[in-house]
C-alpha cells in the first residue's frame, strides 16, 4: 500500500506541474490551452534526444528541455493565443487544439510514431521506507513538485511580478486601471506556465514512454485537476492534483485499465456538487 | 442567379439537398456517399448546440458511440430489424443526454467542452474495457439487419436512399425548431443568458431539451452508421475524433442548416480523398482550422451566398 500511495503522489506532483500553466492560463486570459500538451510532448522528446545524443545527463537534458519549451510557447502565445484574447472561448479551445495538431505532426515528422522508453536516470536506485522499495526517482519527482510549489508561493506572494498577476486573476479591469500593462505579466505567466509543462514531461518521460500522442491523455487528465481544484487557483490545483494521482493509484492498484477513468468520475461527482460558472 | 431563382430554390431546398447527393452517389461510390449522407445528420446535431445554443462539446463522439453500440447491441439481443436497432439508438442517445445533461448543461464554455470530453473518455472505457463483454472490447462487434416491407438492408442503394430521407427529414424538422419560439429562446440563450433568465424563462430547462435532442439525433446517426457500416468498433466513440464534427462545422459555418450539410460534405471529401493525395494530414487539418478561427469565421457556405446574392444584385442593375 505504501507503494501505491507513493506512486499516487508521484503522478500528483506531474499532474500539479503541468497543470499549473493550464489554471494560470485559465484564470489570467480564460483560455483553454490545448497546446500547452505540445509544450510537455516536446520536452519529453527534447530530454530523451539530448540524453542519448549530446550528453547522457538528465539533469542537463532537462534544463535544456526547459530552455527549448520558452521560444517553443513565446512562438504559440505570439501567433495564436494573443489573437485570441478576449474573443470567444470556443475559439481559443479550436485554435489551440489546431496548434496541437500541427505540432504533434510535426513531432511525427521529426522523431517517427514508435513509442521509445526512457531509461531511470538513476539506474533503479531505490530506497526502503515501512520495509517497501521505492525507487529512489518518483521520491525525487514528489520533492520537485513540493519545491515548485513553495517557489511559486513565494513568487505569488512576495514578489511584484506574482502580486500583479495575482490581482489580475482576481480583476484584470482593476489592475489595468492602475497603469499597469497587465497583458505583458500575463505573458511572462505564460512562458513560466510551459516551461513547467515541458519540466512535467521531462519528468513523466523515464515513467512512461514517450510518443507523439502522450499529452492527449495527460492533459485531460490535468484539465480535471484544473476542474476539480478551481479554475485559475493555484492552491486548489496543488491539492486536486496529488488527490487525483490517489486516486489513479489506488484504483490502478484493484482494477488496472480503470485508472484514469476514474479521475472523470471523480471530477463528475465534484462538478455536480460544485458547479462552476466560467 | 436571380433572386426569384434563388428564393425558388429555397422554398425546394429538400429537393436540391436530395438532388445534390444523388449526383454525388452516382461520382462517388454509393457507401461512401451514405456515410456522407450520416455524418451531415451528425454534424446538424451537433450544430444544434454549438452554433445556436453556442454551446462547444468537446465530446459528442459519445452520443454517436451510444447510438451505434446500441443498434449493434440492439441488432444482437432484441430484433434484426433495422428500424427497433434505430429507436433503440435514439432513445438511448436520450437516455445519456437525460442522465448526464443536468450535470453538463449547468456549465458553459470551457467547462462544458471539457466535461463532454472527460464523459467521452469514460464512455470509450467502457466500450474497450468494462463492457467488453457486450460490446467485443478492441475487436469490436458485427451487426446484421433483415428485410423490412421487403427493402434488404444489405444493399447499399436501400441504405443510401433510406439515409437520405431521414436526413430530409432531419432538416425539416431542424427547420422547423430552429424558427419555432424554442428555437428563438436558443439563439437568445447564446446571446446572452442572464437576460433571458430576467425575462422569465427557466434557461436550464430549455438548454436541457436542446442537449437531449442532440445526443438522440447524433445517437441516431450512430445507430444509421452501424446499418450502412455492419460491424461496430470502438473508433465510433473514440474521443480522438471528436475534432472532426467540429471541423466540419465551421468549415461550412455555424448556426446555418445549409452551412452545416456544407461543411458535412466538404469535410468528408477532404478526409476521404486528401490523405491519399498528402501524407501529413493532421498538420493540414490543423493548418485549416488555425486558418478558419483566424480568417474565416462565417464558413463557407455564408461566403458562397454572399457571392451568389452580389452577382444576383449586379444582375438586377444591368
Amino acid at each position: 500500500m505504501i507503494s501505491t500511495l507513493a506512486y499516487g503522489l508521484t503522478i500528483g506532483g506531474i499532474l500539479y506541474i503541468i497543470s499549473i500553466g493550464l489554471t494560470l492560463t485559465f484564470g489570467t486570459m480564460r483560455i483553454v490551452n490545448f497546446a500547452h500538451a505540445l509544450v510537455y510532448t516536446v520536452g519529453a522528446y527534447v530530454v530523451m534526444t539530448v540524453t542519448a545524443r549530446i550528453w547522457d545527463n538528465f539533469v542537463f537534458a532537462g534544463l535544456v528541455a526547459v530552455a527549448v519549451a520558452v521560444p517553443l510557447s513565446y512562438l504559440i502565445e505570439r501567433f495564436v493565443i494573443r489573437r485570441l484574447y478576449g474573443q470567444s472561448i470556443d475559439y481559443a479551445i479550436i485554435a489551440t487544439y489546431a496548434v496541437l495538431l500541427v505540432g504533434v505532426d510535426v513531432v511525427k515528422w521529426l522523431w517517427g510514431a514508435t513509442p521509445m522508453p526512457l531509461s531511470d536516470p538513476l539506474n533503479g536506485a531505490f530506497v526502503v521506507l515501512g520495509g517497501v522499495e521505492l525507487p529512489l526517482y518518483r521520491i525525487l519527482v514528489i520533492a520537485v513538485a513540493l519545491v515548485v510549489f513553495a517557489a511559486l508561493e513565494v513568487f505569488f506572494r512576495r514578489t511584484m511580478v506574482g502580486k500583479i498577476v495575482v490581482a489580475g486573476l482576481e480583476n484584470k479591469e482593476a489592475v489595468r486601471s492602475l497603469g499597469i500593462n497587465v497583458d505583458r505579466f500575463f505573458t511572462i505567466v505564460f512562458l513560466i506556465g510551459s516551461a513547467l509543462a515541458a519540466l512535467g514531461g521531462v519528468l513523466y518521460a523515464p515513467i512512461t514512454s514517450i510518443h507523439p500522442y502522450m499529452g492527449f491523455q495527460v492533459l485531460l487528465l490535468c484539465f480535471a485537476v484544473v476542474l476539480v481544484g478551481g479554475m485559475g487557483s493555484i492552491r486548489g490545483s496543488f491539492v486536486a492534483a496529488f488527490v487525483l494521482g490517489l486516486v489513479i493509484a489506488v484504483t490502478g492498484r484493484f482494477w488496472g485499465p480503470a485508472a484514469e477513468t476514474m479521475v472523470f468520475v471523480v471530477m463528475a461527482a465534484v462538478l455536480i456538487f460544485k458547479p462552476i460558472e466560467a | 442567379m436571380k433572386p426569384s431563382t434563388l428564393s425558388l430554390l429555397r422554398r425546394a431546398d429538400l429537393l436540391v439537398i436530395a438532388a445534390v447527393f444523388l449526383v454525388l452517389g452516382g461520382v462517388l461510390t454509393i457507401q461512401r456517399t451514405t456515410d456522407f449522407v450520416i455524418f451531415c445528420i451528425f454534424v446538424l446535431a451537433y450544430d444544434l448546440l454549438y452554433g445556436y445554443m453556442g454551446r462547444l462539446s468537446f465530446g459528442h463522439m459519445l452520443y454517436l458511440g451510444v447510438g451505434a453500440y446500441a443498434a449493434a447491441l440492439s441488432a444482437e439481443h432484441l430484433s434484426g430489424n433495422p428500424l427497433v436497432a434505430l429507436l433503440a439508438a435514439l432513445l438511448c442517445g436520450a437516455l445519456v443526454g437525460l442522465v448526464l445533461g443536468p450535470i453538463i448543461v449547468r456549465t458553459t464554455g470551457a467547462c462544458f467542452a471539457l466535461i463532454n470530453l472527460a464523459f467521452n473518455q469514460v464512455g470509450f472505457f467502457m466500450a474497450v474495457t468494462a463492457l467488453s463483454d457486450w460490446t467485443g472490447g478492441e475487436d469490436g462487434m458485427s451487426a446484421f439487419y433483415d428485410p423490412v416491407l421487403g427493402f434488404d438492408f444489405g444493399d447499399p442503394w436501400v441504405v443510401f436512399g433510406f439515409s437520405l430521407i431521414c436526413l430530409l427529414a432531419v432538416v425539416y424538422l431542424m427547420k422547423r425548431l430552429i424558427a419555432s419560439p424554442f428555437g428563438v429562446l436558443l439563439r437568445s440563450i447564446k446571446e446572452n443568458e442572464t437576460r433571458v433568465q430576467f425575462l422569465g424563462y427557466d434557461t436550464f430547462r430549455y438548454k436541457l431539451v436542446a442537449f437531449v435532442i442532440s445526443t438522440a439525433v447524433a445517437a441516431f446517426a450512430g445507430g444509421l452508421t452501424i446499418i450502412n457500416y455492419v460491424f461496430v468498433t470502438p473508433s465510433f466513440i473514440d474521443p480522438g475524433r471528436n475534432v472532426e464534427v467540429i471541423f466540419a462545422c465551421l468549415i461550412g459555418g455555424a448556426a446555418n442548416i445549409y452551412g452545416a450539410l456544407t461543411g458535412g460534405v466538404v469535410f468528408m471529401i477532404i478526409s476521404n480523398y486528401l490523405p491519399n493525395y498528402i501524407e501529413r494530414w493532421e498538420m493540414f487539418l490543423g493548418l485549416v482550422l488555425l486558418v478558419l478561427v483566424f480568417r474565416f469565421r462565417a464558413g463557407l457556405w455564408r461566403y458562397l451566398a454572399a457571392l451568389v446574392a452580389r452577382s444576383g444584385a449586379k444582375e438586377v442593375v444591368s
